[in-house]
């Protein structure tokens, strides 16, 4: 009785072993370090795997590296120990450069990130100098209201007429078209994905009220990694990997590296 | 996300939850007993070793251990880390841990028995070793059960802090799940999963209890 216990036991124990033996040993595999809470960029997917556009462009920059891609999902708060001691090769999870930039080793930034002006089209303003006065909205308790509230921004801020806080960005759109404010202060992906189809009726100005870079990060000095992602990753524009990829996630071409900039030129 | 499709994830993490449950349980259960053992030896210096073990086992968060043994082969010793450990360091840090807990009991539960036993053990012609094991140990086994099933059951929700260094069992991935799909569903599920687990825990350690209540 008691040996069959045991023996039972036993092959219970030896049946999870395949569960977490991770097929990673350094030389051929990208180990991708990300958040799994952060949506569109590192999530569970419908199916119930990693997904995300953050780790589409890992899973193609290894696959182009000829490398095996391995989402390791971390403790945020830990990603630093993480990185030092080896146990990922890099963050890839909208990881934000400004503040951080002595403190990994990054590729460019490749995409932009933060908090932007939508107006209406036939409202006429073109910049910053054009919000003295008008009615602006921005959502509750949201980053764009954060940034607005932010000491860099208090002078475009106290141009403003008036400043409405609304409970969700539906009922701003709605004042919006009403007329009832003249623009709308939110995060650029989401306005991105409001307007599109209504591009002639909706602009986004091009100054940010706050702005982020997202770039992949590196273990401070492992130059050599980095160099060969971001060879991957210049390839990847050149032939519109990264385009097609941002169009699918949010609508619109977001890559900001220096490839793209130049593939657009050429076009 | 389809129900189905979160079920199988849950399980998965449940998998995992539940090998290190096990695999603490059978390896800490048995170094308690050591631990204790030594506790209750007369030499001082040994003595003090085993105190001062149980001690920052004891009062230290059971998080932190998890990160010393961790990281510290890297950070101290300037090991690279491969993934595969993250799995071993749990297992590691818990049994570890655990084993400190178990000690106490132990050491509790033998320091109960009378010491008259023993004196008539040795009357009796027992050596000390056979005292212990075929006298003492059934009894004290038998006394401390209730504590132990705590610890068990304490055990099972523990394992949720794994991800501290990023081993994904259950809870991890019900929270994943949770933030991707926006519901709850995933942690009324993981909720149901521990409970049940726990309840044949208890169920069983109360019909293990009743076996080895021989004298009633």
């Amino acid at each position: 009785m008691k040996k069959n216990l045991v023996l039972s036991l036993m092959v219970v124990l030896s049946l999870l072993v395949p569960v977490f033996a991770v097929s990673a040993d350094g030389a051929e595999t990208l180990v991708v370090g990300f958040d799994q809470n952060f949506p569109p960029y590192g999530y569970v997917g419908e199916d119930g795997e990693f997904t995300g556009y953050d780790l589409e462009l890992a899973a193609e920059v290894a696959k182009r590296l000829e490398l095996e891609v391995v989402y390791q999902p971390i403790d945020w708060d830990a990603k630093d120990m993480e990185l030092d001691s080896g146990t990922i090769d890099l963050i890839w999870n909208g990881f934000t450069m400004q503040g951080r930039e002595e403190k990994y080793t990054w590729t460019e930034p490749y995409k932009e990130a933060g908090q932007i002006v939508l107006v209406a089209v036939e409202s006429g303003i073109k910049d910053f100098a054009g919000l003295e006065g008008k009615n602006v909205s921005v959502q509750a308790d949201s980053a764009g209201l954060a940034a607005l509230e932010d000491e860099a921004n208090a002078e475009l801020t106290a141009s403003f007429g008036s400043l409405t806080v609304v409970p969700d960005y539906n009922q701003a759109f709605m004042d919006l078209e009403a007329g009832a404010v003249d623009a709308i202060v939110m995060d650029i992906d989401v306005a991105y994905f409001q307007i599109e189809g209504k591009e002639d009726k909706y602009m986004i100005l091009e100054e940010f009220v706050q702005k982020e870079d997202y770039g992949v990060g590196f273990k401070l000095g492992n130059e050599e990694l980095r160099d060969k992602v971001q060879e991957a990753l210049d390839e990847m524009a050149e032939d519109g990997f990264i385009q097609d990829l941002s169009n699918e996630y949010f609508g619109y071409d977001s890559c900001t590296l220096t490839a793209c900039v130049e593939a657009a030129k050429s076009k | 996300m389809p129900l189905s499709v979160i079920l199988a994830k849950l399980s998965q993490g449940m998998a995992t939850s539940f090998a290190i449950f096990s695999l603490t349980l059978v390896l800490s259960l048995p170094l308690g007993l050591v631990v204790a053992l030594i506790r209750l030896r007369p030499n001082r210096p040994i003595q003090a070793v085993t105190r001062g073990y149980i001690s920052i086992m004891r009062g230290t968060p059971l998080m932190l251990q998890l990160l010393v043994v961790y990281f510290s082969p890297y950070y101290l010793f300037g090991i690279r880390l491969t993934p595969d450990y993250r799995f071993w360091a749990v297992i590691i840090a818990f049994v570890l841990n655990y084993a400190a807990y178990f000690a106490e009991i132990y050491r509790g539960g033998i320091e109960s028995i009378p010491v008259g036993q023993h004196e008539a053990a040795e009357i009796l012609g027992y050596t000390k070793s056979q005292a212990f094991t075929r006298i003492i140990l059934p009894q004290v086994v038998k006394n401390i059960l209730p504590s132990v099933t705590n610890e068990i059951i304490t055990l099972i929700k523990d394992t949720s802090i794994a991800f501290a260094i990023a081993v994904t069992e259950m809870f991890t991935i019900a929270k994943a799940i949770a933030s991707a799909e926006k519901t709850m569903v995933s942690y009324a599920i993981a909720g149901l999963f521990y409970y049940v687990f726990n309840f044949i825990v208890a169920i069983t350690m109360e019909r293990v209890e009743k076996r080895l209540n021989y004298y009633r």
